[in-house]
């Protein structure tokens, strides 16, 4: 706008000039009036600078794009620890690599510290290193008890402490689709008593009517995963293509008493429509555990379904057990380039015997959402979902699947 | 706030449209008018570079310049017959002269091609979707080279290839390009040259970096490359071009760029070719000049978005809506997306090298780029209709012509694409030429007044009944017009009343229009100008439509 008034008063200038030089001498030609002017103009001549408009947005777009970066951190330390706030700093340590450092809490109290150092770039930008230590802690996480019949009014709380250091690595060995990911974690998980308006879980479960009660685990945590990996435009934002991959987990805890093993089973499909103006968007995903011998699967590391990401009209952790299963279906819409919108259906069951996890007596919810959305991430998902326990409102800054 | 700094704008314009209107004391024309060439007389030795921040530029395109009413002002760097003359910005090419094949398949191209016996690579490209870097040759000449995506093989060199072509016989100042090839066994890496790193620090370019981005393009079987090498134009590079307002430091840069009607033509020319990507960063200022007087050139310096290159094989709505177009949005979200947009249903005949582009479906008017710019939305009809004369200047060979520069390996690919831009141009003249009245070429000689119909000569509207001429003395001083006689006929030649001036410097006004029921609008005269010379009349004014035309229902479809 400045910018704009300045080229109008300098045109005023100009013919202004024009008409003083006119008074001198009245131009004899068209070329000569179209000189007048601009030798007018050449009087006033202005440096071409950018409005204070386009300035204050450049130097915000110059400070997300330095190598040193304060950025908004909005991953909680758990599902279900409500709206959080959060902040990070982002340094490069080489051209390539950060290093991350970044803390999150939540009003409820949950809290997350930890500092992340990536290499995307290796094996000739085939290979993504993420090495990630911190601590993260929760106060308030539900248990309503385990399998398909537990209650919602039967919820108690505990919560968790947990210090982290874990590395993991994933490769696509053919730069595409084809996807190896190995994982090693070194953490304990110290289970407390619950805080919050419902019964701690020690005020209503004893060690001996719920596995690991008061456990504090130490784990060496090993997983691999293979898998096909087509989705586009990237993971964070998906419109055609797919996953599948399995997952192995290893739980290997230091005393000998809490270990386990875990396979993790996930499909995920974008079918696109009338030109990707509609997607139909599908995800299964299983997880089944196996105990060690004379060991025991602590109920706080048993799967579990329920929260804005699976269940969606569900409280956060609410179906629990040993095994667990949920598919999703999406129909979305394009609404314009940054904004999507979803209807979307989600049922689930969780499960003592691998041999139950079928699609039958499932929980189920249904709801629409709201997706802004780049070319690769999804930053805000609101979604409002119904099911038979009421109403959920989910705000996330992830995508769904 | 926004309300006062506009009304502020509107009062300083006033004031200068006043002092100008004070000052206008001259004639109405000049012995020079029309003039062909829009002077430069100052240096712009003191213009400095300048970047436009693509962020801004693209927000304030989409949220501001989206809403803006149109000014209805006519274009400003007009001359005295409705033409644009010559100048740092355009050059006349076709239409104003025989535009040979062979003249248009070379197009900007006045030096040697590459020699791509051997790169040296330079520095990394840092704009734009396709991979590339700046490379000097085996003549030591320093090179623009880009690749093709793996999904659009053909698909970008080729667009840019063609694209510079149409855009240069159009008039705009092109980059000089060629198609040629590279082939990784004969790269050397300058010890100089550098690559900046996401962490921002400017490293060595290493041989991974050439990997990395061979790896995002698009390799031919025995393992070369195919690629747009575009020069580097001589001179001081100052950066891209606003699509509004004026240079500040360039004391020739006069009229508001939304004014000038090349740039409003540009979304005509912009529909005809799809050029969807009109974003700042693909023009360029250069500062240079060989007489001692420094003078800005202005270029369209990438014109490879277009027909159906986009970033990606999957963005569908390009030409059809902007990034964000809140009504098509609107109908979307309400309908839950049962509101279908043309894209999505719009067949294709699709060949990777030439991306979704089709002419049965198109419609100029609905025509969107990504981000509208000023210019686009000040285009008038009279605006539009200057440009349709340019689109319909091209015949089917030279569309044919300019298309088999791309060397497109599939015939398929290269017959469709020329069909389809036979198409379009025919539905942009079919749409501007008729949209007002197509007078045009307007001669009076031997007694009687001469003229075309742009329309009736293209095909597009039959002949009207008659012509109607309102002739009148002209006083060049005051701007009188007397009116004298009225003459008409069913023809485009009408015979002059009797009792027009014959002395020398006399001045004659005739407003020429058409009586058809088809096309109401012909029925609004276009005005000529003619002065008496030793040798006859001259045509020494032309207006199609007034200064300024009512806010409402009149500008370009």
């Amino acid at each position: 706008m400045r910018q704009s008034l300045l080229v109008l008063l300098a045109l005023t200038l100009a013919v202004t000039g024009r008409a003083s030089v006119a008074g001198a001498q009245e131009p004899a030609s068209r070329e000569e009036v179209i000189e007048q002017q601009q030798a007018a103009k050449a009087a006033a001549l202005t440096p071409a600078e950018p409005g204070k408009a386009e300035q204050y947005v450049r130097r915000l777009s110059d400070s997300f794009l330095a190598s040193t970066t304060l950025h908004p951190f909005w991953q909680n330390a758990y599902s279900g620890g409500g709206f959080t706030l959060g902040a990070g700093y982002l340094k490069y340590v080489s051209p390539y690599n950060t290093l991350d450092v970044r803390g999150s809490i939540t009003f409820i109290g949950y809290k997350r510290l930890e500092a992340e150092f990536i290499a995307p770039e290796l094996f000739n930008r085939r290979g993504h290193l993420s090495v990630l230590g911190g601590w993260r802690e929760a106060t308030q996480v539900g248990f309503y008890g385990f399998g398909m019949g537990s209650a919602q009014q039967n919820r108690a709380n505990y919560s968790f402490q947990q210090p982290y250091l874990a590395a993991k690595m994933e490769v696509f060995p053919t730069r595409r689709f084809f996807l190896v990911r190995g994982g090693l974690e070194f953490t304990q998980w110290k289970q407390l008593p619950g805080e919050g308006d419902v019964p701690s879980v020690d005020q209503v479960y004893t060690p001996q009517t719920l596995p690991g009660l008061g456990a504090q685990p130490v784990y060496w945590h090993t997983q691999g995963t293979i898998g096909f990996d087509s989705r586009a435009p990237g993971r964070g934002y998906a419109r055609r293509g797919g996953f599948y991959g399995v997952t192995v987990h290893d739980f290997t805890e230091t005393g000998g008493a809490n270990g386990f093993n875990q396979v993790d089973y996930e499909g995920i499909q974008h079918i696109p429509i009338l030109r990707e103006a509609w997607v139909v968007s599908l995800h299964a995903m299983a997880q089944t555990t196996y105990d060690k011998s004379g060991q025991t699967i602590p109920f706080f590391m048993m799967p579990s379904i329920g929260g804005g990401s699976d269940l969606r009209a569900y409280a956060s952790w609410r179906l629990r057990d040993l095994n667990s299963l949920y598919v999703q279906a999406e129909w979305r819409v394009m609404v314009n380039r940054f904004v999507d919108m979803a209807l979307f259906y989600d049922a689930g069951k969780v499960a003592a015997r691998r041999a139950d996890l079928d699609l039958g007596d499932m929980k189920s919810d249904y709801g629409i959402g709201f997706r802004w959305h780049g070319m690769a991430a999804t930053p805000l998902r609101i979604e409002l979902t119904h099911g038979n326990e009421g109403f959920g409102l989910v705000f996330a800054a992830s995508e769904v699947f | 706030m926004r309300r006062l700094m506009t009304r502020g704008l509107a009062a300083v314009g006033g004031l200068a449209v006043a002092v100008a209107a004070a000052a206008a004391a001259g004639p109405r024309f000049y012995d020079d008018d029309p003039i062909a060439r829009e002077p430069a007389s100052r240096s712009a030795a003191g213009a400095r570079p300048l970047d436009i921040n693509l962020f801004f530029e693209y927000s304030y395109n989409l949220f501001v310049t989206a809403s803006r009413q149109p000014s209805q002002l006519r274009a400003g760097n007009i001359n005295s017959i409705d033409e644009v003359p010559d100048s740092s910005w355009f050059t006349n090419r076709i239409g104003a002269a025989p535009m040979p094949g062979e003249r248009l398949t070379t197009g900007p191209n006045s030096g040697p091609a590459p020699a791509p016996e051997k790169w040296v690579l330079l520095r990394e490209k840092n704009a734009g979707t396709n991979p590339g870097f700046t490379a000097r040759d085996a003549n030591g000449r320093t090179w623009f080279v880009q690749f093709d995506i793996p999904e659009f093989p053909e698909g970008g060199t080729g667009a840019v290839e063609v694209a510079t072509k149409l855009f240069w016989a159009l008039g705009y100042n092109q980059v000089q390009t060629f198609i040629t090839s590279f082939d990784p066994a004969r790269v050397e890496i300058d010890p100089k040259a550098t690559v900046r790193r996401p962490s921002g620090a400017r490293t060595p370019f290493t041989h991974d970096d050439l990997a990395r981005v061979l790896e995002r393009a698009a390799r031919n079987a025995d393992g070369t490359y195919r690629v747009s090498a575009g020069a580097l134009i001589p001179g001081t590079i100052l950066g891209p071009f606003r699509y509004s307002g004026t240079r500040s430091d360039d004391p020739n840069d006069l009229v508001p760029h939304e004014q000038r009607r090349e740039l409003r033509a540009l979304r005509v020319f912009g529909a005809w070719t799809n050029l969807v990507d009109w974003k700042a960063g693909n023009t360029l200022d250069v500062l240079g000049g060989g007489d001692g007087r420094m003078v800005v050139t202005h270029y369209l310096q990438d014109v490879g978005s277009t027909f159906g290159m986009a970033n990606n094989p999957h963005e569908w709505d390009m030409g059809w809506e902007h990034f964000y177009d809140p009504e098509p949005s609107r109908r979307r979200l309400f309908s839950f997306g049962f509101a279908l947009s043309p894209w999505q249903t719009v067949p294709y005949e699709f060949y990777p090298s030439i991306g979704a582009f089709e002419g049965d479906h198109f419609d100029p008017a609905a025509w969107k780029p990504q981000t509208p710019v000023t210019p686009f939305v000040d285009m008038r009809a009279d605006d539009a209709f200057w440009a349709a004369r340019k689109v319909m200047a091209f015949t089917d060979e030279l569309i044919r012509a300019a298309v088999h520069t791309a060397q497109y390996s599939d015939p398929a690919a290269e017959r469709h694409l020329a069909d389809v831009l036979i198409k379009r141009r025919d539905t942009i003249g079919r749409l501007y030429l008729t949209g007002i009245n197509p007078v045009v070429n307007p001669r009076l000689d031997g007694g009687r007044l001469a003229f075309s119909n742009a329309a009736v000569d293209a095909g597009f509207a039959p002949a009207p009944a008659a012509y109607r001429a309102a002739w009148s003395r002209f006083d060049n001083a005051t701007g009188q017009a007397s009116p004298s006689a009225e003459t008409r006929s069913t023809t485009t030649v009408i015979p002059a009343p009797g009792g027009v001036p014959a002395a020398p410097g006399s001045f004659i006004e005739i407003a020429i229009s058409a009586e058809t029921v088809d096309h109401p609008s012909w029925q609004q005269p276009v005005h000529t100008y003619f002065r008496r010379t030793a040798d006859g009349w001259k045509l020494v004014g032309f207006e199609r439509l007034p200064e300024k035309l009512p806010e409402a229902g009149a500008t370009a479809p």
